[in-house]
């Protein structure tokens, strides 16, 4: 089967999850992706949770389907040796601020002899008045408006699960280095330097948001509580999310709670009606739903064609027949791994196996 | 135009979000993303035709059209053209079949049915336009027993495994504030179709993407799947808590609903942030000396931290951590994110005027390009605007043909007469 990105050779030194998600979306789609790792290894290597064995869960994830090599930047001779590496690989992906790189007494243009693609991967960006400042997940929520809009009024904002900024940013990166190849490949000119910052990802995945408290003259309020116009509400066995957009949604879900003089008034059929008086029917709606299982319920949702889901664990995703049929699930090194976003016909993305990534190797140059 | 896809173009039939966005991206990059729409029934996220202008918008002489006035329509379909075309009459069909030998990718979000029921399956589009990308974004793919069942954001994000694992410990699974989802799979739709464009150029073979909503967001919730693949232990919702690292939280400050983010991920940072908040006697304590201990003792940890927060004014604050090199940041709104000088400065924020709503700050591309001039931003377009110049300039459409097509509802501006 061919690859998307056959031919291509990726070095990651990044240290970052943004940049570690980058360069594994790259490696999926065919790339040759060589992570150069410090003595200690990558710090997600040393990430918690950990698994009985000692790995770590969130490196195992992040660092899988590339190669792996020891190599100290901050060695004597290893800005050199860096170069010598690049060319022959023509992306390189890279957490770096311009200090650090300054640090090393390197120019990113001079990889590859100025024929790389040089991808940046920081909290802030390269450049602006926060490039240097300190940042991660967390401020980086805080700072883009995710944080505001998540969580309940009366406590503190949330921040998204896990590594979601590494996530969207990392994807972001990945097709941004692929139009760098494209544009590589169609102009015939040199390498080009790409610099993608957590926090810009961010705000453009959020960019309704921004535009919402400009229109309306007011932010986005944080939920008062459970409610079904927000999310997941109690039903019998856990939790299920009703959202309700269109009116025959509304019609069809009220008629299978049994709400049918919910069903049948006229008022309810608009959304911005329903928004706007959402008092005067959300308790009713999920006393009707805390008689119904999950299963059943979104089954019978599902069978009307209204869009609704069941929170799930990821016990019953792991054995959730759609998923099986799919073929989400993949074996990576003899290890059941969540598998491709997204499958590509001719192209699939699919991650190569190699050996667990905590097996790092020699120094490549050395 | 500018950008690695100059010269490319492609066709978008879905509405709302995830396939909006993935294309907004696509056209930052360059492409000719001509949004295909239908005048009796407006893409969700312009609104219904009866739904009220928001607020600030009465205000704006040139606001009168609700449906060219939506946040949301207009905040993800920056730097398209807009052409209703009604893919259900005969006429519209032989159109979308005239326009497709000029179209590089088709990017659609119907349910799994709708595409081939309209004569349009990737096989009957790639006999027409060989070599034609087709991405289809459903909620949960296009085979297997859920392949019918329709999706949104805020039901994939629980049927994704996402819901499960955001909230504050101990308390119930929530949905984001925003339908996150359709992010997710708006940026891996725009990764994989750039990945199918490149193999294309090298090889003129088209392709078919089907990106499952569902999938897209369990791999964003990978690593919680493995773990319990590898343990069996279903990961607790955590807030904002790090497993490792304490303090990692949001804390109150002085003013309503005024927050910060701060976070300390060494022993050496934890004593800059205890001398930045001005050594209090709360944070000297003993039980908060080491890493192990912070974390151990987390709930007294961020209580005695908001004690220190909380008269504190946020920026200010935020400044004086991050010069000690502290992790820590405001919690800004959306208001504040239009404000923010330094996302300004990047000019991943900037002033975009649209012929109706007028100027407003809105997020626009998210890269910067050493080597390649990103394109100018163009505001959303309204609903049908590039109707007949798209008609006319790709298929040669003469103004009878495009009055007689407006005049049967299948093309034109605007709702129908």
């Amino acid at each position: 089967m061919a690859s998307a990105l056959a031919g291509i050779r990726v070095i990651d030194i990044s240290t970052s999850a943004s940049g570690a998600w980058c360069s594994r979306m790259l490696s999926g789609f065919g790339a040759d992706v060589v992570m150069l790792e410090g003595p200690a290894g990558h710090p997600m290597r040393h990430e918690a949770p950990f698994d009985s064995s000692g790995e770590s869960i969130p490196g195992a994830y992040f660092l899988a389907g590339k190669r792996s090599a020891v190599f100290d930047l901050h060695a004597d001779g290893a800005a050199g040796r860096l170069l010598a590496l690049s060319e022959q690989s023509p992306v390189v992906v890279s957490s770096l601020r311009q200090h650090e790189w300054e640090a090393l007494g390197l120019q990113p243009s001079q990889l590859g002899q100025g024929n790389a693609v040089v991808v940046h991967i920081t909290p802030y960006g390269m450049t602006g008045e926060r490039a240097a400042l300190p940042g991660n997940e967390l401020t980086v929520a805080a700072l883009s408006g995710w944080a505001a809009l998540n969580g309940e009024s009366a406590r503190a904002p949330l921040r998204p699960v896990a590594h979601q900024v590494a996530m969207c940013t990392g994807t972001l990166a990945a097709a941004a280095v692929v139009g760098a190849v494209i544009e590589r490949e169609r102009s015939g000119e040199r390498g080009q330097e790409i610099d993608i910052a957590e926090l810009d990802a961010m705000v453009s995945a959020g960019s309704p948001n921004v535009l919402r408290g400009q229109y309306t003259g007011r932010s986005t309020p944080r939920r008062d509580g459970v409610d079904i116009t927000t999310g997941p509400v109690p039903v019998a066995d856990g939790h299920f999310a009703l959202t309700i957009s269109r009116a025959h949604f509304w019609r069809d879900a009220m008629n299978v709670l049994g709400l049918d003089d919910l069903a049948e008034d006229p008022r309810w059929e608009t959304s911005w009606y329903r928004q706007a008086h959402r008092e005067e029917y959300a308790g009713r709606v999920s006393d009707a739903m805390r008689q119904w299982s999950k299963a059943d319920l979104f089954e019978e949702l599902a069978a009307r064609r209204v869009v609704a889901g069941p929170v799930l664990t990821m016990d019953e995703l792991s054995t959730n027949p759609h998923l099986a049929e799919r073929g989400f699930w993949t074996e990576l090194d003899g290890v059941t791994q969540p598998g491709a976003p997204f499958k590509l016909s001719a192209t699939p993305w699919v991650l190569p196996s190699r050996p667990r990534p905590n097996a790092a190797t020699r120094d490549p140059a050395g | 135009m500018t950008g690695p896809l100059t010269c490319m173009r492609g066709i978008v039939l879905t509405q709302a979000w995830a396939g909006s966005y993935c294309t907004e991206l696509l056209a930052f990059m360059g492409a000719d993303i001509i949004q295909v729409e239908v005048r009796k029934r407006p893409d969700s996220w312009r609104g219904t035709y009866d739904a009220p202008l928001a607020e600030r918008l009465r205000q704006v002489e040139t606001a009168r059209e609700a449906w060219n006035c939506n946040y949301l329509y207009n905040s993800v379909n920056l730097n398209k053209r807009c052409l209703t075309l009604d893919l259900q009459t005969e006429d519209g069909a032989a159109t979308y079949r005239r326009l497709l030998p000029l179209t590089d990718f088709v990017v659609e979000n119907f349910s799994p049915r709708v595409l081939g029921n309209l004569g349009f399956s990737y096989e009957q589009m790639a006999a027409v336009r060989p070599g034609v990308i087709l991405c289809s974004l459903s909620a949960y793919g296009h085979d297997g027993p859920w392949a019918n069942i329709p999706g949104i954001g805020g039901t994939i994000e629980p049927t994704s495994g996402l819901s499960a694992l955001l909230g504050y410990p101990g308390g119930p699974p929530m949905n984001s504030g925003m339908m996150y989802p359709d992010a997710v799979a708006g940026l891996n739709a725009f990764a994989a179709i750039m990945a199918a464009i490149r193999h294309r150029n090298r090889t003129g073979e088209g392709q078919y993407i089907d990106l499952s909503m569902q999938e897209a967001n369990l791999s964003f919730a990978g690593e919680a799947a493995l773990e319990f693949l590898r343990t069996g232990r279903q990961r607790e919702r955590m807030g904002n808590r790090h497993p490792q690292f304490a303090p990692h939280g949001i804390y109150r400050c002085a003013g309503e609903d005024k927050w910060i983010a701060i976070a300390s991920e060494s022993d050496a940072q934890w004593t800059r942030l205890i001398t930045a908040l001005g050594s209090p006697a709360a944070l000297s304590e003993s039980r908060f000396e080491t890493k192990a201990l912070r974390k151990e003792n987390e709930d007294a940890l961020d209580a005695a931290i908001e004690g220190a927060t909380r008269t504190e004014n946020c920026e200010e604050l935020a400044a004086r951590l991050c010069s000690a090199q502290v992790p820590a940041a405001a919690v800004h709104d959306g208001i504040e994110v239009a404000r923010d000088p330094a996302l300004h400065e990047r000019g991943v924020i900037a002033p975009v005027r649209h012929p109706e709503a007028g100027e407003w700050i809105q997020a626009v591309i998210p890269w910067r390009y050493s080597g390649i001039q990103n394109p100018p931003v163009r505001p959303a377009p309204r609903l049908g605007q590039h109707s007949a110049e798209v008609l006319a300039e790709l298929l040669g459409m003469r103004e009878e043909e495009y009055e007689r097509l407006v005049a049967a509802g299948i093309s034109g501006e605007g709702p129908p007469d």
